[in-house]
């Protein structure tokens, strides 16, 4: 199977759109934050790095409305778009993580530049933002989960309509799995805020709960797609 | 594509929208698919798409089921109102995916048909009227070239002169670039012309499937004093009738030999043909249903 380099392209483009969006609103706020009371006392990046995982949640969504009716009307097969879907998550997931972890270099340079601190709010694999590979293997390991969670999402609800809520709580579940691999909260609507499943923070354990949780997530999506009717008119 | 249809049942639920459904078409003609709203034209036309599997029954396109086989669905366009191949961002990307897609996709003919439509590579899909959009189907589906191509009233929405422009570039698009074109429609008056065959379904089961001219030579309206249509048409298969004051016009199906329109001249009655339109309603149920 060749690899879907424009499926991955539109995602690319969309999220260095997103990303650019997200710098800008950032750096207002930390000017507004600046001029009203002084220096930040901590990295503004690391508040809004929860803003990656609803995105790439959607996109993952996003990706199965949109471009499994697009494929089957030109002749594609639903094996061939969940391969297809497949690569390109896993493409997806490591250059979206690096476009946060060049967020936190870019803010960590303007806030050596200032003397602030660039102080964490919360646990991470990492300790400090300028531990570019733990910061890397943070945000992988989350948009990994997030997206192919959202394909999930997109695939039980372009099937069954409102039943797709049924597969919110395994959903919910995969995406606290890997949230606790990384030693993060999950602030998931709904559930108490500070929800979350604790395990030993390792990389590699981080990791590899990730690639679990994308291939648990692809395989359901797979059964949901299989056989899956085009829609004739989406509510 | 030569296209076999075997008992095909399509179910949804307990609703039944095909319902022992069996007919073939041959390769490279333009069919033309008539029904009532809720005839079942979309479901039919879905499944030869594999858009949706069947329930039961056999499809079959150049002897090979359709469902899931990309090999044959790639060959195979099915351009709905729905309008999946066009929701997604701009015109330009649209063809991004259509070209990457499409294994006989003309780009240079797309771009010809965008210009035809007045339509440009920078409009955003979401943002298009109804008749825009409709017209970007229209050329996505005509520039795919796939050797069956079917159209499921996705033209509806154009208004005439882009409908007749689309009916030109596709006759001249199909004299140059031979394959089976099959069109659903309910514009039967304006799109009849180009039918070579005609299949038409009701309630899920298929009425009448025949070339063109030999379905219209089956009907007649036979027009003159009522007792004396009457009595003409004693017998025959009547689809309906009207009458103004004295004079009845009946509307028959079956073909008449010459003996019998003989005696019609004898006895004073005009026959004359009866629309494809006009055919369509009878044999559907009429207007009263």
């Amino acid at each position: 199977m060749r690899f879907p380099s424009r499926l991955f392209a539109a995602q690319a483009w969309f999220a260095a759109m997103a990303w650019l969006v997200l710098a800008g609103v950032i750096a207002v706020i930390v000017l507004a934050v600046v001029l009203a009371a002084g220096p930040p006392r901590q990295s503004v990046w690391e508040q809004a790095s929860q803003v990656p995982r609803w995105f790439t949640l959607f996109v993952g969504v996003f990706m199965v409305r949109e471009y499994l009716p697009l494929y089957i009307a030109h002749g594609q097969t639903r094996r061939r778009f969940t391969g297809h879907l497949a690569l390109t998550v896993l493409a997806y997931a490591p250059y979206a993580a690096a476009l946060v972890t060049l967020g936190f270099l870019l803010e960590a340079l303007v806030y050596a530049a200032a003397g602030w601190p660039q102080a964490l709010d919360r646990a991470h694999l990492y300790s400090s933002p300028t531990q570019v590979h733990l910061v890397f293997a943070e945000y992988l390991v989350e948009i990994l989960a997030w997206t192919s969670v959202g394909c999930l999402l997109g695939a039980a609800f372009y099937r069954w309509g409102a039943g797709g809520i049924l597969m919110i709580p395994p959903a919910a579940a995969m995406i606290l799995l890997a949230e606790g691999s990384v030693g993060a909260p999950a602030n998931l609507p709904m559930l108490a805020s500070r929800l979350r499943v604790d395990l030993a923070v390792y990389p590699a354990l981080a990791l590899g709960v990730a690639l679990l949780t994308f291939l648990v997530a692809t395989g359901l999506t797979w059964t949901l797609i299989r056989d899956m009717p085009l829609r004739n008119r989406l509510a | 594509m030569r296209t076999d249809v075997e008992d095909l049942v399509l179910r949804y639920g307990e609703a039944t929208a095909l319902d022992r459904m069996t007919f073939s078409l041959a390769e490279n003609k333009i069919y033309g698919l008539l029904g009532r709203n809720g005839s079942g034209k979309t479901s039919l036309l879905s499944v030869l798409a594999g858009f949706r599997r069947e329930t039961s029954g056999r499809v079959r396109v150049d002897g090979r089921p359709v469902f899931e086989n990309g090999a044959l669905t790639r060959e195979i366009s099915l351009i709905r109102d729905a309008g999946e191949t066009i929701d997604i961002g701009t015109v330009g990307d649209v063809f991004y995916f259509a070209e990457w897609l499409r294994p006989r996709w003309d780009g240079a003919f797309a771009r010809e048909l965008l210009d035809l439509f007045g339509l440009k590579p920078k409009m955003n899909v979401k943002t298009m009227s109804k008749g825009q959009r409709s017209a970007l189907g229209v050329v996505v589906g005509l520039a795919g070239r796939a050797p069956l191509t079917m159209f499921d009233e996705a033209y509806l929405g154009m208004d005439a002169p882009s409908r007749y422009a689309f009916y030109d570039a596709l006759l001249a698009d199909y004299a140059e670039h031979p394959r089976t074109i099959i069109l659903s429609t309910h514009l039967i008056e304006e799109i009849g012309a180009l039918f070579e065959d005609v299949l038409i379904i009701d309630r899920g089961r298929l009425v009448v499937h025949e070339d063109r001219d030999t379905l219209l030579s089956r009907g007649t309206s036979v027009t003159g004093p009522a007792a004396q249509v009457e009595a003409f048409t004693a017998g025959m298969n009547v689809l309906g009738t009207k009458e103004l004051g004295p004079t009845r016009s009946a509307a028959v199906y079956g073909e008449l030999d010459e003996a019998r329109r003989r005696k019609a001249a004898e006895a004073g009655l005009e026959l004359g043909p009866i629309s494809l339109q006009d055919l369509f309603v009878h044999l559907t149920g009429g207007t009263s249903r």
